[in-house]
């Protein structure tokens, strides 16, 4: 009960269901949903798995090797290539470019280390496996193990910033020199986290009972969120803080790739995971206890996860467009109508069960963009 | 989100027999849940307690026969959400620990709701199921 606590004060503060001015009346249930997608930030915490988490001298040298194109097999695409400061981390194109177009959106990495898995597919099971992944995929910078321990044992720079990481040069092994490159750029990513938005404001405005900060966050963000704690039914998936279970669920987007060919999604992704040896049961773990590993130890493969992909965080959602693991999706507004119209015949006949047309009004739809927008850092 | 209630499943709670449940996971600290079924009783409690969606955890748990009854042989644990449809993302490990005391680990709820986890006991009678209702929000 300990953690109902903030709900229950909010609750005596506004009274259940009480008109407050500026304030919609919502219920003890509706309070109670809404403080659980925070407090925000989180606190920090490392990865135990990755031995230079948190290390400022690995940050800093995964902050030079994300925006390295020396790493990829042509020497002309980094990570930023892709994850790009000015597009919120992602790209702004429907799938990813690299050097071929590959069948995925490319996500954003904001506030990533928080996931359990990575990957629109949860392929990866840490941030640093899941940095290696693109680094040496043919389509994105088509680069392999040797390329990357002989391009930090070639430059300068690199050598040094390599030793200033890990306080020793770099082992013989290209393996270990590739895995420790990933670890550097997890511990950089570890950084990149989404700043508060008008929701935090409202929603700890909330949790202490206070009116008037509350009676600034906009009518038409509440109402939207409102429809999304209450009839939308999205905080199922879309929970706490991150606004994501970090789990995977089919919510009826084709998973055509192209002609002849099918996105598995999350049934392929745990195929994936566990044939990898850089997964959190392997010998790359950092942490002896093997503590991290629960998640992969225990993952069911069931025929229910093809076409499944990644439930995303909604902060900072209306600033990578386009959406859903194909990039199929343009604008927030076409996101809405999907679930609004969501055609069942597309669903899986043992997936999701709760999963219904909305059939939301205009004025409905425009509530909902407004509470989505209102998840940016700076916005609504 | 994170506040966990119990209420044993109608369809496996029978009368209590003379003290079993009482005895049954005496050996378990702080609250624990009782699930009482026709030739066993099971009582658990959660690790964490309480747990929170979409976060793994484990439970500790005792498999009592009633009466004269035969011990467990073997004990399966496994949890899903019937109003939609689907089980847990993750498949559950059952270790024992000492006579008819058990852990299993790798739990996880991964959306809030209902939740019906289910105990599947296996003795010299068959399979008997026990299910146990659990809401996380």
């Amino acid at each position: 009960m300990r953690r109902l606590a903030p709900a229950l004060v909010a609750l005596l503060a506004f009274g259940a269901g009480a008109q407050t001015a500026g304030v919609l009346p919502f219920s003890a249930a509706e309070v109670a949903r809404i403080v659980a997608h925070g407090p925000w930030p989180p606190p920090p915490r490392k990865d135990p798995s990755n031995r230079v988490s948190g290390n400022a001298a690995a940050i800093a040298f995964g902050a030079t090797l994300f925006g390295d194109p020396r790493l990829s097999v042509d020497r002309t695409i980094a990570c930023a290539t892709c994850h790009r400061a000015d597009r919120a981390l992602a790209d702004g194109l429907p799938r990813a470019q690299g050097l071929a177009v590959v069948d995925r959106n490319t996500p954003t990495i904001a506030d990533a280390h928080l996931q359990r898995w990575f990957g629109w597919d949860g392929a990866g099971d840490s941030l640093w496996a899941q940095s290696l992944r693109p680094i040496v995929d043919p389509r994105e910078m088509g680069s392999n193990l040797a390329h990357i321990a002989a391009t930090v044992r070639g430059n300068a720079d690199l050598l040094h910033s390599y030793r200033d990481a890990f306080g020793a040069p770099p082992p013989a092994d290209d393996e270990a020199v590739a895995v420790d490159v990933a670890k550097a750029l997890a511990a950089f990513q570890e950084t990149l986290s989404t700043g508060r938005t008008p929701f935090d404001d409202f929603r700890d405005a909330l949790a202490r009972g206070d009116h008037a900060a509350a009676a600034r966050y906009p009518l038409a963000a509440q109402r939207g969120l409102a429809l999304f704690v209450g009839r939308g039914q999205c905080n199922v998936c879309h929970i706490g803080p991150r606004f994501s279970n970090g789990e995977f669920h089919d919510i009826g987007i084709p998973f055509f790739a192209g002609p002849g060919r099918v996105d598995a999604g999350r049934f392929e992704g745990i195929r994936r995971l566990t044939a990898s040896r850089y997964n959190l049961l392997g010998p790359f773990n950092d942490d002896p206890t093997r503590g991290t590993a629960i998640g992969t130890r225990h993952v069911a493969s069931e025929h229910r996860n093809f076409g499944e992909f990644r439930v995303p965080s909604l902060r900072n959602v209306a600033r990578t467009a386009p959406y859903m693991h194909s990039g199929s999706l343009a604008t927030l507004r076409d996101v809405v109508r999907h679930y609004s119209e969501i055609d069942e015949d597309r669903l899986h006949a043992d997936g999701e069960r709760i999963l219904k047309p909305l059939r939301l009004s205009a004025a409905e739809s425009d509530d909902l963009v407004a509470f989505l927008e209102s998840l940016a850092a700076g916005g609504p | 989100m994170n506040v966990l209630r119990f209420a044993a499943s109608l369809g496996v709670c029978l009368l209590l027999g003379a003290g079993t449940a009482a005895a049954c996971g005496e050996a378990l600290p702080g609250t624990t849940r009782t699930i009482e079924g026709k030739g066993y009783v099971v009582v658990f409690k959660t690790m964490p307690d309480p747990i929170a969606v979409g976060e793994h955890f484990a439970l500790d748990f005792a498999v009592c026969p009633r009466a004269q009854g035969e011990a467990p042989r073997s004990v399966r644990v496994d949890a899903n959400m019937p109003e939609h449809r689907h089980g847990m993302n993750y498949r559950p490990v059952v270790t024992a620990r000492s006579a008819g005391s058990y852990r299993a680990d790798g739990l996880m709820f991964h959306m809030p709701g209902r939740w019906d986890l289910v105990f599947d006991v296996v003795g010299g009678g068959g399979t008997e199921r026990l299910t146990g209702t659990m809401r996380v929000e």
